[in-house]
């Protein structure tokens, strides 16, 4: 059991790859992307997790209470703006792509097409 | 040891791009004229000042600087880190140099974006000076996706059809490269619970026999190496430089590519290097791909007749080199990837800029179609032509240095023939530009067929720059280029490479003393660079000579040129952002199982 | 390549793989039981030093500000990214006439869609500020908030009309505001310097542990991540909205 989440990131790394290697539309390979980013949310979440703690916020807890690790949750914060962004700009290319070529099928965008 | 009057510079290479970045965004709509464009070029040479006050500083020790004022307390480092060392200053210094070349160079260009441009390229320059300094391993992540999301932003400019997609193949597979950063991030923590460089590599020498520590390893280089272009990961490169700006392009192929790389040593030496598993790799596996990635980018610079295409497959080929002198150990080759740094950003970001001069002026990039127009342009066909001398390997200015410097490390470990895939690559690049210069700005090598247009869309740009303000970074940099002093550049560089080796990694951990000087070593085999630049010489004229050549000579090499290895590497090359995935998964594969290997041999 | 030899060859490359995968599962240190060195020190001793009960505001904006100056600036730059390519083609005017799909209908906007936003976007806009302010006492921070706020927004163009949405936001304040929410956190950092302090060390007075305004210059720097956020996110918004306007005549090409 001890292993699921690990398994778990593994599994979303390669459903992810899977999806943009065969992807058909570059709205859906952004998605897989995400997939992808998410399989590094698990992993860096499984890492920072202890049993029997409770969250980092001490308002109504005393110090000494035993408490999951904040710097790893603050890196995925990190990691979630990121994704963010970057969805937003290949969204934003995507939609440009499609006016000018008509198509958003990443098999059919080739840069200097012989 | 802490010079700690001199230690308030330390934060200010990145807080100022930043902050005039910001600036900039707020307020500049409403400033008139070329201001814009002035603050930029003020800024990246104010960094340039404090780069080479703060490598002077570091002469006797790392200045360490922590942020926000966390020191360690207890053995527990808490923040983060600042470790300027000479060779990351002097680093520092250049990219700085190049960010305001390019932004003389582009003085004009960006009219119809305000200062969006110059906002996203302080930020750029900032990213760079952060990623370079850092000893923290999350904040090297942080820094490198702002580098990358400010180039992928950068590279559409155009918003042409090629633009947009040489963007997205650009932006997929890096995205993909960073996700995998943070896989190298996670694993390590998972060990060790720390991110600062020293700590790390202190925790990492109890693990030193854990998988877990190879295969952080391994993502992280995976991920460093998808931005610094080496084979397997380096497909999407020539679809990105070849369309973005060419003020853009200085940038990509002079600086961020190489400096991908030197992240990689970085976190190689400061951190992974107690890990016995590591070392086999660095010392195998990364030299294995830094000579295939050399030999195949040089020939396929030779089959491309967009010249900024070309420029590129040469970065690839030349990011190779850089990278068979990060995987020797010792000094002697550090001191040589120093200098070919810094050599070869400086020629090939002019040579990026002649690219633009001839957009702008000429009206193309494509080498054949352009036969002889340059002729009106002839200061930039000076230039190209010193530029592709340098890049030939000619035995003058910093390029030589490094190249001399690798090329005598190899050999001092019995691994001569890894001079083959250096002379090679730099003769295969070095030739295709003589070549371009000698078509371009001379009208020789016509080719049958040449009329018609290349496989690119009708390219130009912003034509009302005056030829001498374009002109003047290019002769700077070429300048800079071609050396001050070629023996007092090896000693220095060999001095900061010792420093760096020994005193980067623990200074955040411990205190440490300045090592023993190391001696510049004997040249051996000092044919090479003639051999490298008489081959790149005969590959010019072999195309600009056709016809002068015997039918039965041009049928021979038309059926090699067209043939299997050429043709495959085209074929490969094709822009499908699939193929580049699966590419990238081959890469992957690759390093498990040398990673498997290495484990077992250790 | 055609799509089954790159199965074929992806195929080939993940068994190749997963041998690695399974042994670095097998040996990564076992989950739950992680010795947490470094969040050990972090939660042991943050509310003694810095007076604030969030342990990922206090690692956020404290102990790795400056990985939340280059977070930051990163949204700002990709931002900016996206509005050259969104508004590059386009220009800045900004047309009206929404555009029209011919196989697609139109529905008038239904009157409880607007009354359900005009009930929601007040709460879920207070929502968004109370996350902000509470960033230093309970889960929250500037970045949380902002992207609250941002969404809410998007409730003017759902309930109302595109027209009031244009009318109220204004691309040329939110662009100032982004600016200046960065610049905020940039002068955070060099502030201190002007004093003889390292950057980004945190210098205020740091008030009374769960009161709304402690935590010193936390509450500074969350405040200006929070504005670049809001005003990031809801740029962004404003330019794909754009995107739905009809083309204008001289940009279709």
């Amino acid at each position: 059991m001890s292993y699921l989440p690990w398994a778990i990131a593994a599994w979303l790394f390669g459903v992810g790859v899977y999806g943009v290697i065969t992807s058909r539309h570059y709205v859906h390979l952004i998605g897989c992307l995400t997939v992808i980013q998410s399989a590094t949310y698990v992993a860096l979440l499984s890492i920072g997790y202890r049993f029997g703690s409770v969250a980092p916020i001490f308002y109504s807890r005393p110090t000494s209470t035993p408490a999951v690790d904040p710097v790893l949750q603050a890196l995925v914060l990190t990691d979630i703006v990121v994704g963010a962004t970057v969805t937003a700009l290949l969204l934003a290319l995507t939609l440009q792509v499609h006016k000018k070529r008509g198509t958003v099928n990443p098999e059919r965008l080739r840069p200097f097409r012989q | 040891m802490i010079a700690p009057a001199a230690s308030v510079l330390v934060p200010l290479p990145v807080a100022l791009p930043l902050l005039a970045g910001a600036a900039l965004l707020l307020v500049g709509k409403f400033l008139p004229g070329r201001i814009p464009d002035a603050i930029a070029v003020l800024t990246a040479i104010l960094v340039v000042a404090i780069d080479a006050r703060l490598a002077a500083q570091s002469l006797q020790g790392p200045l360490v600087y922590w942020m926000g004022g966390w020191q360690p307390t207890g053995g527990v480092t808490l923040g983060i880190a600042f470790v300027v060392d000479e060779a990351e200053a002097i680093l520092g210094a250049f990219m700085a140099l190049l960010f305001a070349a390019s932004f003389v160079f582009a003085w004009g260009y960006f009219e119809d974006i305000r200062a969006f441009f110059h906002v996203l390229m302080l930020i750029f320059l900032a990213a760079m000076q952060g990623f370079c300094f850092t000893h923290d391993l999350f904040n090297l992540f942080v820094w490198f996706e702002v580098m990358s999301v400010t180039a992928f932003a950068l590279t559409a400019y155009r918003l042409e059809a090629d633009p947009l997609e040489g963007a997205l193949n650009f932006t997929v597979t890096n995205t993909i490269g960073s996700f995998l950063i943070l896989g190298g991030v996670a694993l390590a923590y998972s060990l060790t619970s720390v991110l600062d460089f020293g700590a790390l590599a202190r925790s990492l020498a109890q693990h030193a026999q854990d998988p877990v520590a190879v295969a952080a390893f391994c993502m992280l280089a995976i991920g460093l190496l998808i931005k610094g272009a080496a084979m397997p990961f380096h497909f999407w490169l020539a679809d990105a430089h070849a369309v973005a700006p060419s003020p853009v392009s200085v940038i990509f192929s002079g600086a961020m590519v190489p400096l991908a790389l030197f992240g990689l040593g970085k976190i190689y030496w400061d951190v992974f290097a107690p890990v016995p598993a590591v070392q086999l790799l660095m010392r195998t596996l990364v030299l294995a791909l830094g000579m295939t990635t050399a030999v195949i980018g040089g020939l396929a610079c030779l089959r491309q007749r967009h010249l900024k295409r070309l420029l590129a497959f040469s970065t690839v080929s030349h990011g190779g080199i850089l990278l068979i002198g990060l995987s020797l150990p010792g000094a002697v080759s550090l001191g040589g990837v120093l200098a070919y740094f810094v050599g070869h950003g400086l020629v090939k970001g002019s040579l990026f800029m002649i690219a633009g001069i001839l957009l702008a002026r000429a009206g193309g990039i494509d080498e054949l179609w352009l036969r002889g127009r340059g002729r009106p342009l002839w200061p930039a066909g000076i230039a190209m032509a010193v530029a592709a001398v340098l890049l030939g390997g000619a035995p003058i200015g910093l390029m030589d240095s490094g190249s001399r410097l690798i090329g005598t490390a190899a050999a001092a470990r019995g691994e001569d023939w890894v001079l083959i895939a250096m002379v090679l690559g730099a003769a295969c690049t070095g030739g295709a530009v003589l070549r371009g210069a000698g078509r371009i700005f001379l009208g020789l090598g016509a080719v049958a067929g040449e009329e018609a247009r290349g496989p690119s869309d009708e390219e130009s740009e912003k034509a009302d720059r005056p030829l001498w303000l374009m002109m003047l970074p290019v002769t700077v940099l070429l300048i800079v280029a071609l050396g001050a002093g070629v023996a007092h550049v090896d000693e220095a560089v060999l001095g900061a490479a010792q420093r760096f080796l020994s005193w980067d990694g623990p200074s955040s951990i411990a205190p440490v003393s300045v090592p023993p000087a190391v001696a510049a070593p004997g040249t051996t085999h000092s044919f090479v660079p003639w051999a490298t630049i008489a081959l790149a010489l005969l590959i010019a004229a072999h195309d600009l000579g056709r016809a002068w050549l015997p039918g039965s000579w041009r049928r021979v090499s038309d059926r090699v040129l067209s043939g299997p290895v050429f043709g495959a590497i085209d074929r490969a090359h094709d822009g499908v952002i699939g193929d580049y995935v699966v590419w990238m998964l081959i890469g992957l594969a690759l390093f498990s199982v040398s990673s498997a290997a290495a484990l077992h041999a250790g | 390549m055609t799509r089954r030899t790159r199965l074929i060859l992806a195929g080939i490359c993940s068994v190749l793989i997963a041998p690695a995968v399974v042994v670095v599962i097998l040996h990564i240190p076992a989950f739950g039981h992680h010795p947490l060195p470094y969040g050990d020190a972090i939660n042991r001793g943050t509310v003694a030093r810095r007076h604030v009960t969030n342990m990922v505001t206090a690692v956020n904006f404290d102990y790795r500000a400056f990985d939340t100056l280059g977070e930051e600036l990163m949204l700002v730059a990709a931002v900016t990214g996206t509005l050259v390519l969104l508004r590059g083609r386009r220009g800045e005017n900004v047309s009206d006439r929404p555009a029209r799909a011919p196989d697609r209908p139109v529905c008038e906007r239904s009157e409880a869609v607007t009354l359900a936003c005009r009930i929601f976007l007040p709460l879920i806009v207070a929502f968004g500020i109370y996350v902000v302010l509470h960033a230093q006492l309970t889960p929250g921070g500037g970045f949380q908030g902002g992207a609250i706020i941002a969404s809410g927004t998007l409730l003017l163009y759902l309930g109302e009309s595109y027209r009031l949405w244009r009318r109220l936001v204004r691309s040329l304040l939110f662009d100032m505001l982004e600016a200046a929410g960065a610049i905020v956190l940039v002068l955070c950092g060099l502030g201190p310097m002007v004093r003889g302090h390292a950057f980004l060390e945190n210098v205020l007075p740091l008030g009374q542990s769960g009161a709304l305004l402690c935590g010193g210059l936390i509450l500074v720097e969350n405040a200006g991540v929070a504005l670049a956020v809001t005003a990031g996110f809801i740029l962004l918004l404003l330019e794909f909205l754009e995107e739905t306007r009809a083309a204008r005549e001289d940009e279709k090409s």
